[in-house]
C-alpha cells in the first residue's frame, strides 16, 4: 500500500530561458533586454528594480503576454509564449494575468464597481466586483466614477479589477508611480493583501528601492540584463516598509 | 503672426490628420461641385441659347391660324407693341419612312424670302439652302435626318394635306423653335419622327394646295409691352381665320421645355451644397476640438513659451482653413468635369449650334466662400477653447473624462447591459450634441439616398398609370380636319385592329378668378374601355354626366372644385363661351387634362357626330401593317404608339436619369462615408488607451471593435428610420420642384428604392468604419499603458 506524499516541490509557474528583446530603431538595434534567464514560483512576490531602460518593465512585458520576444523561452505552465499567437496570447493575459498600471487606465465611462464588473464578465470563476472592492477598502465608492475618485483610489480599483478573476499571475508596473506616500502605501498593502488572498504569484516593476522589502525575491536589472537576484528571508508588509 | 516652426506643425497636423481632413473636404468638395456642376451647365445652356436666338431672331410670341390671306398680315404688324410680324405657311402630314414601322410627323414650313432677316430663321448646319424648282427642295432638322439615319440628296415622300409630295434633302438646319423637339404624345424628344422641313414658298403652296395664303406667325415685341393684351389683340385679329390662341415664348414647346431643365439645374444647385456644408461643418467641429483636447498640453506650452493666446487659436483656424481649400480645390475640379459631362448629355437633347462646356466662376468663387467660411464656423468653439486655454491648467494632469449614469442607467434594468455597452451608451450620453450632429449627419446621407432615387419610381408610376391605366389604347392617330364617326368604324376594320374608340380634341381657354389656362378638351364615349381618367384610388371617373371632368392639377391651378362651375371659351369653331359644371378630377399625372363625353363637346361645338382621332388596341404583329395602310390615307396627321412612348420614357431614364442618380448616391454615401470615419477616429482617439488597456486584459479584438464601433452602430442604425422618413420628405419637396406642366411627380418610393438606399447607406459606414477598426488590431499596447490619457 503506497500513500501519496504531496511534492514539497514548490511549484514552477514560469521557466524563463535566454529571453531577449531587441527593438530595431532607425539608430540601430536597441537591446532592451538580453538573454534572461528565470524560474518564478507559484505564490511568490518578485520585486524588479532597475533604472529606466534596464529591461525590467520589458521582462513584464514579455511574460504579461503584451511584446513579443526576440528570441529566447518563456514557458508558463507548458504554454511557450514566445512565439504563440495573437488569440493564444488574448486567452493567456484573460485566463491568468492581472495587471495593474502606473497610470491606473480605468474606464473613466464606468464606475468602479462597473470597471471591474469588465473583468469578471469574461473570466471563469472571478469574485463579485463587490467582492473585490471591498477587499481593497472602496466597499464605499462602489458607484463612484473614475474622475469622483481620487489617484489612490483609482489605482485600488485598478488592484480591485486585477485580482478580481483570481489571476495566477498579478503584474504591476510602477503601480505607485504617480501616487503620493500615503496613497502608494495603501495600493501596496491591498495588492501584497489581495495577492496573498487569491495565491497570486505577483511581479512588481518599480524604481523604488523601498519596495523591494515586500518581496520574496528582489530581481536586480541592469542594461535589460538581470545583475543580481536577492532572497528576502521575510516579506515586509507595505506600512511597515521605509517610502 | 506664426512662426515657421508653427507652419511646418499645421502641415504635419494636415498629413496626419490626412484621411481624415481628405473625408471632410469631400463632402465640402461634393457641394462644391454640385453647385459648380449645374451653374456650368446652366451657363452653357444659356449662353448657347441666348446666342442661338440672338443669331437666328428667335419671336417673342406665336400664333398659328387655318389660312390667312397674305394681305391681312400688315394689319398685324400694325398692332401696337407689334415691332415685327414674320408670316408663313406651313403644312403638316405624315412621312412615311423605310425601317420605321410608324410614319413620322411631317412639318413643312416656308422659308423667307428677300435679304431681310426675319423672325424664326434657321441656321444651316449642312448642305444648302432649298431653292424654288419643281424638285421641291428642302432643308431638314439636323436632328431629324440624324435619328432618321437620312442624308443630304435622299428623297422623301409625304402626304400634306391630302396631297403626296416628293421632297428632296439638300441641306441640314437647326432651328431655335425646335433645339429640343418633343412629341405631340409626351413631353419626350421623339427626333425620328418628328420630320421638320423648311422649303422655297413656291414648294410649300404646292403641297398645301393653296396660294397667297399664310397660317404661321411670330412676333417680336416692342420692349416695355404688356404681353397679355398683345395676345388678345393677336387673337381678335386672327379668330376669324380659324386661328389658335397666340401664345407667348414661355409656352412655345421647344423653349418651355429648355426652360423648365434650367429650373431644375437652379433647383440642385441650391438645394443640395448646403446639406454637404452643413454636414462638413459638424464634423471639422468634431475633428478641431478633439485636435484641441489631444493637443492641450502643447497649447499651454506654446503659452508657456510666449505665444501668444491669439495664435494658439490662429493655429487651429487655419487648420480648418485648410480642410475647407482642400474641399474647395477638389469641389471645382469635380463640379468642371462634371459640368462638362452634363453639357454632354445635354447635347443628345438640345441642338445648339454651339453647346460649349463652361465653368462658372461666379458659383466656383461663391460656393468656395461658403465652403471656407463652413469650416472655419465649424472650428470656431474648439479655436475658443484653444485661445482661452490658461497654460497652468492645460499643462497639469487632467482628471478623468466626467461621466454620470445617465437616463439609460435608470431606465434599462443593470442585469440588460455588458458594460462594453454601457460604455457605448455613456458616450452617447456624455457627448450629445455630437451624437446628434453624427445621426443629423448620417440621417442627411440616408434621406438624399432615398430622396435622389424618387425620380425614377415617380417616372415608373407616371408611366405605369398613363399608358397602362388612363389610356389603355396601344396606338392613336389623328385626322386633318374633324371627320365623321364613320371614319373610327373604317378604322375598326383594318386588319388587325381590335378596337378602336372615337376622340374629339378641341382646345379651350378656362378662366377663373382671372386666372387664364388653355387646355385641349377630350371628348370620350361615356362607356370608352380604352381611355379612362381614374380618381385617386385609381376608379374611373365617369365623363357622361353633362359636365367637365378636371384634372388634379388643372383644378389646382385654376382653385376649382367638383360641384362648381368653370367659365370655359372653346378656341375653336363657333367659339362657344359658357361655364360648364365641374362633375370630377382625374389624378393624371401627364399634362393639363380636362374630359367632356364627346357627343356633349360635339354640341358645344354646335356640330354632328364628328371626331378628331382614333384609339386603337392593335395586334402587335398587325402594326406593321396598319401603319403603312394608313400613311397612305391623307386625313391622317399624326399616328402615335405607345410601345415607342414607353420606349423612349425608359431610354430617357436609363440614360439620363441613371447617370445623375449615380452621381447624387455616391455624393449622398459620401456623407455616410465622412460621417462614419470621422466619428469613429475621434472615438478611436478618445478611447484608444481604454481599448488598449481592455486588450492588455484579455479583450479580443474583436471584443474591443464592439465598444469602438458600437457607438457608430448605434447611430447608424438609429438614423435608418429617420433618413427614411427624412428621404420621403425630400422626395415630396424633389417631387415638387421638379414637376413641370407636361408632368406631375407623385412622390413615390419603391421598397426597392429603400432597400438600395440603406444597402448603400450600410456598405459605405462599414467602408468607413473597416480602416478605423481595422487599428485596432495594430494598437502599441505598451506605449499606451505607459502614457497617461
Amino acid at each position: 500500500m503506497s500513500v501519496a506524499i504531496p511534492s514539497l516541490a514548490p511549484e514552477l509557474v514560469f521557466t524563463v530561458r535566454g529571453l531577449s528583446k531587441v527593438y530595431q530603431t532607425g539608430a540601430g538595434d536597441v537591446h532592451a533586454l538580453r538573454d534572461v534567464d528565470l524560474d518564478i514560483v507559484a505564490g511568490e512576490m518578485l520585486v524588479l528594480l532597475g533604472p529606466s531602460g534596464s529591461g525590467k518593465s520589458t521582462l513584464l512585458n514579455l511574460l504579461g503576454g503584451l511584446d513579443a520576444a526576440s528570441s529566447g523561452s518563456a514557458c508558463f505552465r507548458g504554454l511557450e509564449l514566445v512565439g504563440a499567437s495573437a488569440s493564444a496570447l488574448t486567452r493567456f493575459r484573460r485566463e491568468s494575468v492581472g495587471f495593474v498600471f502606473q497610470f491606473y487606465n480605468l474606464v473613466p465611462s464606468l464606475t468602479a464597481r462597473e470597471n471591474v464588473a469588465l473583468i469578471t464578465e469574461i473570466s471563469r470563476n472571478p469574485m463579485t466586483p463587490e467582492e473585490a472592492l471591498d477587499r481593497v477598502g472602496l466597499a464605499d465608492r462602489m458607484d463612484h466614477f473614475p474622475s469622483q475618485l481620487s489617484g489612490g483610489q483609482q489605482q485600488r480599483v485598478a488592484v480591485a479589477r486585477a485580482i478580481a478573476k483570481r489571476p495566477t499571475l498579478l503584474f504591476c508596473d510602477e503601480p505607485t508611480g504617480s501616487l503620493d506616500s500615503e496613497s502608494g502605501i495603501l495600493v501596496l498593502q491591498a495588492i501584497d493583501e489581495v495577492s496573498r488572498e487569491v495565491g497570486a504569484t505577483t511581479m512588481i516593476v518599480s524604481h523604488n528601492v523601498g519596495i523591494a522589502a515586500m518581496g520574496d525575491r528582489v530581481v536586480r536589472f541592469r542594461d535589460g540584463r538581470v545583475v543580481d537576484i536577492a532572497l528576502n528571508p521575510t516579506r515586509a508588509s507595505a506600512r511597515e516598509m521605509d517610502w | 503672426m506664426t512662426s515657421k516652426v508653427l507652419e511646418r506643425k499645421l502641415a504635419r497636423d494636415l498629413w496626419h490628420l490626412k484621411w481624415q481632413v481628405l473625408a471632410i473636404a469631400l463632402l465640402i468638395a461634393c457641394g462644391v461641385s454640385v453647385a459648380v456642376m449645374a451653374n456650368s451647365a446652366h451657363k452653357a445652356l444659356i449662353d448657347a441659347q441666348m446666342r442661338f436666338y440672338t443669331d437666328t431672331r428667335f419671336a417673342d410670341l406665336f400664333a398659328e391660324a387655318k389660312r390667312v390671306p397674305r394681305s391681312r398680315v400688315s394689319v398685324l404688324g400694325q398692332i401696337e407693341g407689334v415691332a415685327e410680324v414674320d408670316a408663313r405657311l406651313k403644312a403638316t402630314g405624315l412621312l412615311h419612312l423605310s425601317g420605321q414601322t410608324r410614319p413620322a410627323t411631317a412639318r413643312l414650313i416656308s422659308l423667307s424670302e428677300g435679304p431681310a432677316r426675319t423672325l424664326n430663321g434657321i441656321d444651316l448646319v449642312q448642305g444648302r439652302m432649298a431653292q424654288a424648282g419643281p424638285t421641291n427642295e428642302v432643308v431638314a432638322l439636323k436632328t431629324f435626318i440624324d435619328a432618321a439615319g437620312l442624308r443630304l440628296g435622299d428623297r422623301l415622300s409625304a402626304t400634306l394635306g391630302g396631297r403626296t409630295i416628293s421632297l428632296v434633302i439638300v441641306g441640314a438646319a437647326l432651328s431655335p423653335e425646335f433645339v429640343y423637339v418633343p412629341s405631340p404624345d409626351s413631353f419626350l424628344p421623339d427626333d425620328a419622327h418628328q420630320g421638320v422641313f423648311w422649303a422655297h414658298r413656291s414648294t410649300v403652296e404646292r403641297a398645301a394646295g393653296s396660294s397667297g395664303i399664310v397660317n404661321l406667325f411670330a412676333f417680336r415685341v416692342l420692349p416695355g409691352t404688356r404681353v397679355e393684351p398683345l395676345l388678345r389683340a393677336i387673337d381678335a385679329q386672327l379668330e376669324v381665320y380659324g386661328a389658335q390662341p397666340a401664345y407667348d415664348r414661355k409656352d412655345q414647346a421647344s423653349h418651355a421645355f429648355l426652360r423648365a431643365e434650367l429650373k431644375e439645374l437652379s433647383t440642385s444647385a441650391v438645394i443640395l451644397p448646403p446639406i454637404f456644408l452643413i454636414v462638413a461643418m459638424a464634423l471639422v467641429h468634431l475633428l478641431i476640438t478633439r485636435l484641441v483636447e489631444v493637443e492641450r498640453e502643447q497649447i499651454g506650452l506654446l503659452k508657456a513659451f510666449g505665444y501668444s493666446d491669439r495664435v494658439a487659436g490662429w493655429n487651429y483656424l487655419r487648420l480648418a482653413g485648410a480642410i475647407g481649400l482642400v474641399g474647395v480645390i477638389l469641389g471645382g475640379l469635380l463640379g468642371g468635369w462634371l459640368g462638362g459631362a452634363i453639357v454632354g448629355l445635354y447635347r443628345e437633347y438640345f441642338r445648339f449650334p454651339q453647346l460649349a462646356v463652361q465653368f462658372d466662376w461666379t458659383s466656383f468663387v461663391l460656393t468656395a466662400g461658403f465652403s471656407l467660411a463652413a469650416a472655419v464656423t465649424g472650428s470656431l468653439v474648439a479655436v475658443g477653447k484653444a485661445v482661452r486655454l490658461s497654460p497652468a491648467v492645460a499643462m497639469q494632469v487632467p482628471r478623468p473624462a466626467t461621466f454620470r449614469a445617465g437616463l439609460l442607467d435608470r431606465v434599462l434594468p443593470k442585469a440588460y447591459l455588458d458594460q462594453a455597452t454601457r460604455m457605448i451608451l455613456r458616450t452617447v450620453q456624455r457627448f450629445p450634441g455630437r451624437a446628434a450632429m453624427a445621426l443629423s449627419g448620417l440621417c442627411a446621407s440616408l434621406a438624399l439616398l432615398v430622396g435622389v432615387q424618387f425620380l425614377f419610381d415617380s417616372l415608373e408610376r407616371v408611366v405605369d398609370a398613363t399608358f397602362y391605366h388612363t389610356q389603355r389604347w396601344s396606338d392613336s392617330a389623328s385626322f386633318t380636319e374633324p371627320r365623321a364617326f364613320a371614319a373610327v368604324a373604317s378604322l375598326r376594320r383594318v386588319h388587325g385592329v381590335v378596337s378602336a374608340e372615337p376622340v374629339r380634341a378641341v382646345l379651350a381657354r378656362f378662366r377663373s378668378a382671372g386666372h387664364p389656362e388653355t387646355v385641349r378638351i377630350i371628348g370620350l364615349e361615356p362607356d370608352a374601355h380604352l381611355h379612362r381618367p381614374l380618381d385617386e384610388e385609381g376608379r374611373p371617373v365617369r365623363v357622361g354626366a353633362s359636365g367637365i371632368v378636371l384634372s388634379q392639377t388643372l383644378a389646382q391651378r385654376l382653385d376649382v372644385r367638383p360641384g362648381g362651375l368653370i367659365w370655359t371659351e372653346i378656341m375653336e369653331g363657333r367659339g362657344a363661351k359658357l361655364a360648364l359644371p365641374i362633375v370630377g378630377l382625374a389624378s393624371d399625372y401627364s399634362g393639363l387634362n380636362a374630359y367632356m363625353a364627346r357627343r356633349d363637346l360635339n354640341r358645344l361645338m354646335g356640330e354632328g357626330d364628328v371626331v378628331s382621332g382614333a384609339e386603337l388596341l392593335i395586334l402587335a404583329d398587325a402594326k406593321p401593317a396598319f401603319y403603312q395602310s394608313i400613311a397612305n390615307i391623307p386625313q391622317i396627321i399624326g399616328a402615335s404608339s405607345r410601345d415607342d412612348t414607353v420606349m423612349l420614357w425608359r431610354n430617357i431614364m436609363e440614360r439620363s436619369f441613371k447617370t445623375s442618380i449615380g452621381f447624387y448616391l455616391a455624393f449622398a454615401g459620401a456623407i455616410a462615408f465622412g460621417v462614419t470615419y470621422n466619428l469613429g477616429r475621434i472615438s478611436l482617439s478618445e478611447r484608444g488607451r481604454d481599448l488598449a488597456t481592455l486588450q492588455v486584459l484579455g479583450f479580443s479584438q474583436f471584443e474591443c471593435a464592439y465598444i469602438l464601433m458600437g457607438e457608430l452602430a448605434l447611430l447608424s442604425l438609429t438614423a435608418v428610420p429617420f433618413g427614411l422618413i427624412g428621404g420621403y420628405g425630400l422626395a415630396q419637396g424633389l417631387a415638387a420642384a421638379y414637376s413641370r406642366d407636361e408632368v406631375r411627380l407623385p412622390p413615390v418610393i419603391g421598397p426597392s428604392s429603400y432597400g438600395v438606399a440603406i444597402l448603400v447607406f450600410l456598405v459605405a459606414v462599414l467602408v468607413a468604419a473597416f480602416p478605423v477598426a481595422r487599428r485596432l488590431w495594430k494598437l502599441d499596447l505598451i506605449t499606451v499603458l505607459k502614457t497617461r490619457d
